[in-house]
């Protein structure tokens, strides 16, 4: 099992207080901001932002940054990977 | 003339509709207050638990008000109920947690900044329900009948046909929340006068 | 017959209507620089008024704007039974006493200007002061009261802008509304006042007429603007409607214009939707900032100075239109003999709210 992988799960439950969802319903590859997956939206993607800050050290500055990154639980880990080298 | 024809207290002890209580809080929950009730009632709408305390109290008053008046839903157009809402604390509950976001916590936090608006409930109310009708939230001093009887009287005489009012009232510890709907048309209502309006506010439910 | 006059401006331009005009004819910005201001301590560009202290500043500028507006006004107005001040106001003194950001102004309001009546606040974030406006030709229509003093005023704070920041929303820049390069807003503070009132004969200059208006919510998103414009295409026709109001009478929009990416495009599209995409329109952003629940009633204010000075003034900061409906934004000012101006805003919760100001 990933750690970063499972951290981030919770990170994002507590971040965002999706209090209905446990890290077991959130897999690697859910879309986070589709319907279908976990369906958040625009302030979500800006916690997710304080996320990485508060949890990894890692600012991000224009939030089309995160586009990107934050499209499911792989894409943010790699995406920090990248980012602490 | 229009009618009161339901009604929601919610306070730190009970949730009653219509006057008889239907929730006691449970001072041993591990739950908060409103996220019992939330359970209780079998709500299923996931964003409540996002929402800050304001909004949750509206959430509540509005869908009890909602299951005792189910006319609410289908009598009306999608822009045909206006909501009126007023309290004395603005949204300064969620306005302390969020200056606490940037003060100890380490950077303002977004999802707590866009709901340091007391008219933000309005908006989630509007979401829920698709009602693109009339907005006004007021901040007074104390409840005062006047401003919903006179509010709703404006409202109702332009195009709005129903108002959900309410008084929200969240502060720390202090939960005094009233949501009553007025109707222009109802049989076997309350008349929606001041008196009325007063002698809800101070007797509070009926204990059952 | 509602009519609306004595109007008061008090912003980084200018005490008085008249002073802010003068710099709005001259197409002079109140947007600054202030050093260090953010919460990382960027410089942030800011519209904010020097030389105020920071304690109770919203309640000097309140107190400051409602004596401005007695030398305009019958002097028995204000104290009368038949008077209703209402303020509009989002964050109010929140940086003296946050779980009381309205009472001690009220309650000074009352004492110091011996009101009858205590005042109303209203409080629907960026839609407050169209509201408040509202409200006041709503009142007067029902006979609920026959005069209205609309105070709008909002004051910069950390909070504010600290928020504006978290939500990437503030510009790098002086705020350019409806503009291709557009990125954020321009806090902005300021006060506004104007007396809505069903006597011509209450006001020493030639009042205007208010054609009172309504609000609609977007039923869309908290804090995002709708896809759409329903809400605002909603308010727009109800209050032409409510009117009789042709679209073909409007002479000039003051739009909401708050510089955000999808705030303009989302009016742009309104407006086309709503048959007023030729209308010549503006935002005062570029000169007052975004003053919140002040905006409304400062931009009111600013549309009643252009119709009694007959100039449509030019939207500052906007060089090349970057919307994907066309709207008719000035690019210059120009004499016009306006008759009939459409205010609208539109704010966090949904929010949409629109009013219209007629020559007599």
């Amino acid at each position: 099992m990933d750690n970063l992988k499972e951290d981030l799960k919770k990170q994002i439950i507590e971040q965002l207080n999706l209090e209905e969802v446990t890290p077991a319903d959130i897999a690697d590859d859910t879309l986070l901001f589709n319907d279908e997956g976990l369906g958040l939206d625009s302030i979500d993607a800006l916690e997710l932002i304080v996320l990485l800050e508060k949890y990894h050290g890692i600012q991000v500055t224009k939030p089309e940054e995160g586009k990107e990154a934050f499209k499911s639980i792989n894409t943010m880990a790699e995406f920090i990977r990248n980012r602490k080298g | 003339m229009s009618f009161i024809t339901a009604y929601c207290h919610l306070n730190q002890e009970y949730c009653a509709v219509n006057g008889g209580i239907i929730s006691r809080r449970d001072k041993q929950a591990q739950d908060p207050w409103f996220k019992q009730i939330y359970k209780e009632q079998e709500f299923a709408y996931p964003k409540f638990h996002k929402m800050d305390t304001l909004a949750q109290a509206g959430f509540l008053g509005s869908e009890l008000i909602k299951r005792a008046a189910p006319a609410l839903l289908t009598d009306y157009n999608d822009d045909e109920v206006a909501l009126i809402f007023a309290n004395s604390a603005s949204s300064a509950d969620t306005d302390l947690r969020f200056i606490r976001s940037y003060e100890q916590n380490g950077s303002p936090s977004p999802s707590l900044f866009v709901y340091t608006l007391p008219n933000i409930v309005l908006g989630e109310l509007a979401i829920l329900n698709k009602w693109y009708g009339e907005n006004m939230f007021a901040v007074l001093p104390k409840f005062v009948p006047d401003f919903f009887l006179n509010y709703t009287q404006i409202l109702l005489s332009g195009g709005s046909k129903a108002a959900l009012c309410g008084w929200l009232e969240i502060l720390g510890d202090r939960i005094d929340a009233f949501l009553f709907l007025i109707e222009k048309e109802a049989s076997h209502a309350m008349e929606f006068s001041r008196e009325n309006l007063e002698s809800l506010i101070a007797t509070g439910p009926v204990t059952q | 017959m509602t009519y609306i006059g004595a109007e008061v401006i008090i912003s980084p331009l200018g005490s008085t209507a008249s002073d802010n005009w003068n710099a709005l004819s001259a197409n002079r910005s109140g947007i600054t620089l202030a050093e260090k201001a953010g919460y990382n301590q960027e410089d942030i560009y800011l519209s904010q008024i020097a030389g105020i202290s920071v304690d109770k500043r919203f309640e000097y500028l309140v107190g400051k704007a409602l004596t401005s507006v007695e030398k305009h006004i019958d002097g028995d107005v204000i104290r009368s039974e038949r008077t209703i001040v209402i303020l509009s106001s989002t964050k109010g003194a929140l940086d003296t006493d946050v779980t009381d950001q309205f009472g001690s102004c009220v309650t000074n309001l009352i004492a110091g200007f011996h009101l009858a009546n205590a005042p109303l606040v209203i409080s629907n974030a960026c839609i407050s002061g169209v509201l408040a406006i509202n409200a006041a030709g709503n009142f007067i229509n029902e006979k609920l009261y026959d005069h209205a003093i609309v105070i709008g005023c909002d004051v910069i704070s950390k909070f504010v802008l600290y928020g504006f920041q978290s939500l990437f929303a503030i510009s790098d820049k002086p705020c350019t509304p409806f503009d291709a390069a557009r990125n954020g807003i321009t806090l902005g503070e300021g006060c506004g006042v104007v007396v809505v009132s069903s006597e011509r004969n209450i006001y020493k200059k030639t009042p205007l007429k208010l054609l009172a208006g309504t609000s609609a919510n977007d039923a869309n998103h908290i804090s995002g603007p709708s896809r759409t414009g329903e809400g605002l295409v909603r308010s727009v026709t109800k209050t032409l409607q409510n009117n009789k109001i042709d679209p073909s009478e409007i002479d000039f929009i003051s739009a909401h214009g708050t510089a955000t990416v999808f705030n303009d495009e989302m009016e742009a599209i309104a407006f086309d939707r709503t048959g007023l995409s030729q209308v010549p329109m503006n935002s005062f952003k570029g000169y007052f900032g975004h003053t919140l629940g002040a905006a409304g009633v400062i931009e009111t204010a600013a549309s009643m100075q252009m119709i009694r000075n007959e100039m449509l003034v030019k939207s500052l900061g906007c060089s090349q239109s970057g919307t994907s409906k066309s709207v008719n934004i000035i690019a210059e000012n120009r004499k016009a003999s306006l008759k009939t101006v459409l205010k609208t805003a539109s704010g966090f919760g949904g929010g949409n709210a629109s009013l219209i100001i007629r020559n007599l």
